[in-house]
């Protein structure tokens, strides 16, 4: 069951924006949600949903997997098309005793729906087509402008937490799994009961995990030092992330979305 | 009656990976009462997956693990029972010590199968008097204790349980001469009090030697031998084959036969290797 678990979604492909320089698919994520922020009518928005379904295909990812995200979203979806539906004016559809269902509220709910769906859609593209380790890295180096104002080692740290973080969830799930078989072996119960005694029976997993990982973090440190690690002083990459045609390409058909959203806007 | 039968044990792991591979295929064999069992093999033979069935912690994807003639997965609500009964030592148990006091820990086994007051600070105490933990460390941390020490708490947490058969997956893994010579002792006093079978998994040909009555070699995931010590044992090439070992006295006496002197080739204890050159030099000295 904990091997369920699955860190980050990357989706294994060779797609345009699987090759393309991950610190310019964070811009474009970032451009792209304001974007879609911005459009103000149904027109404007179709046309953004156009350009996510577009991204969607060329990321070569299946559509289920799209789909399981959605699966999970669900319930906010639907809450905030439901809250959406009670606010807006226009012609009264129908009513039940003080509450009325307007056209203008109709609207409204589908609008608020498609626009939080285009966000989950987009995010998705990001984290389905570059690994964890390339996330942190393009953020470690879109950051690094802080370091002209004293910040010079806190990216770096920042970026290094979260590499290791991302490293260790794998190793601490494992090691989860053997001390939970550990006192299962010695009879613990940790399927029936109520909550309270559910949360009881986590105690003898959760204080040999914290320690271990403690102490895994002691030899972390350790190690790291003995291969001279300074923090980041003068390091170089093994991969350098560089620009390419693909990125200049998807960087044009950025702003052309951008523009197409705000003429749409204008002109509705 | 066996007090242990495994018929044809099959266990796949599929889940998450595209590849299908059998951990453990076709295995069957019996354990009598009292038996003290080794279990050889490579890493990744399918040692550590094949006892994890033996107490119910894995189930079979084929085939049965019979307890006392009844199959453990009859009732799969009463798996807990089983787990009283049959006592599963990990690798490295020192790693689950988790309460405030060494008296606690141990004592969390027996209270999970419900003992509580008198009988369980009986059961406890009596543990703890077997295997040589002394009464002043009942209040102390485990966590303050050396790591001998620690293992030595968590295996008295799974043997409080006082189960029928006892496994135990590298018990002497990581530990100094003095430490392994320890809890070998431990080992043996508990089945000499209790009466227990015994199943350890171990690397050390040398400890296998001197505690096992009968071995049994895993070889990846199938069941390569499985009989009495001296009879492993005396098939040196075959195991070498697989990449495993005899006890170093064994491998002496082995090339000792090759170079033309007339000595056993199944000796694998040093006591009984003394025994025979002594004998063999008595023998010289008359002649």
């Amino acid at each position: 069951m904990l091997k369920d678990i699955t860190i980050g979604q990357y989706y294994e492909g060779k797609s345009l924006l699987h090759r393309a320089d991950p610190r310019m698919k964070i811009i474009w994520l970032i451009a792209l949600i304001v974007l879609i922020f911005l459009a103000q009518n149904m027109y404007a928005l179709s046309f953004a949903a156009i350009s996510v379904i577009i991204s969607l295909i060329i990321s070569r990812v299946p559509l289920k997997m799209y789909l399981k995200n959605m699966k999970t979203i669900l319930p906010i979806l639907l809450f905030t098309a439901i809250i959406n539906l009670f606010y807006g004016e226009g012609e009264v559809l129908f009513s039940i005793w003080k509450i009325s269902i307007t056209d203008g509220g109709v609207y409204r709910s589908v609008f608020m729906a498609l626009r939080i769906l285009l966000f989950i859609l987009i995010s998705s593209v990001l984290t389905y087509t570059t690994t964890p380790n390339d996330l942190t890295d393009a953020i470690e180096s879109l950051l690094s402008p802080l370091k002209f104002i004293g910040l010079k080692t806190a990216v770096h740290t920042l970026a290094m937490m979260m590499t290791i973080t991302l490293r260790f969830i794998p190793t601490l799930i494992e090691e989860a799994e053997k001390i939970m078989n550990a006192q299962k072996a010695r009879g613990a119960d940790l399927e029936s009961g109520g909550l309270t005694k559910r949360v009881k029976a986590l105690i003898p997993i959760l204080v040999p995990l914290l320690i271990s990982a403690v102490r895994r973090s002691y030899e972390l440190a350790a190690a790291m030092e003995c291969r001279c690690y300074n923090g980041g002083e003068g390091k170089t990459r093994m991969k350098k992330m560089r620009l390419s045609l693909i990125d200049l390409f998807l960087s044009l058909a950025c702003i052309i979305i951008g523009a197409g959203i705000i003429t749409l806007n204008i002109l509705f | 009656m066996s007090v242990l039968e495994i018929k044809s044990l099959t266990h796949t792991y599929t889940d998450g990976s595209p590849f299908i591979n059998d951990a453990v295929s076709d295995v069957s064999f019996s354990v009598e009462k009292g038996e003290i069992i080794g279990i050889i093999g490579h890493t990744g033979s399918g040692k550590s997956t094949l006892v994890q069935h033996l107490n119910g912690l894995l189930k079979p994807t084929n085939g049965e693990i019979l307890f006392e003639g009844e199959n453990i997965w009859q009732k799969p609500k009463e798996i807990r029972k089983i787990r009283s009964k049959v006592g599963l030592v990990f690798q490295y148990p020192e790693y689950q010590l988790f309460e405030e006091t060494v008296f606690a820990d141990i004592a969390f086994g027996p209270k999970n199968m419900g003992l509580s007051g008198d009988e369980l600070t009986r059961q406890v105490e009596e543990i703890c008097r077997l295997i040589g933990i002394k009464e002043e460390y009942y209040s102390k941390s485990p966590f303050d204790l050396s790591g001998g020490e620690k293992r030595r708490v968590a295996i008295a947490g799974v043997m409080a349980m006082k189960p029928e058969v006892i496994i135990f997956d590298e018990p002497t893994a990581g530990l100094d001469p003095k430490g392994r010579e320890e809890i070998t002792e431990i080992i043996k006093a508990y089945r000499k009090s209790t009466g227990a079978t015994v199943i350890i998994i171990s690397h050390s040909m040398e400890d296998m030697a001197e505690i096992a009555d009968k071995i049994l070699v895993m070889n990846k995931g199938k069941l390569e031998m499985f009989d009495k010590t001296d009879k492993v044992f005396g098939e040196g090439s075959r195991l070498k084959e697989i990449g495993l070992n005899v006890p170093t006295v064994t491998k002496v006496f082995q090339k000792l036969n090759e170079m033309g002197i007339d000595v056993e080739k199944d000796v694998f204890t040093v006591s009984k290797a003394v025994e025979i050159l002594t004998e063999l030099k008595g023998r010289d000295n008359n002649a």
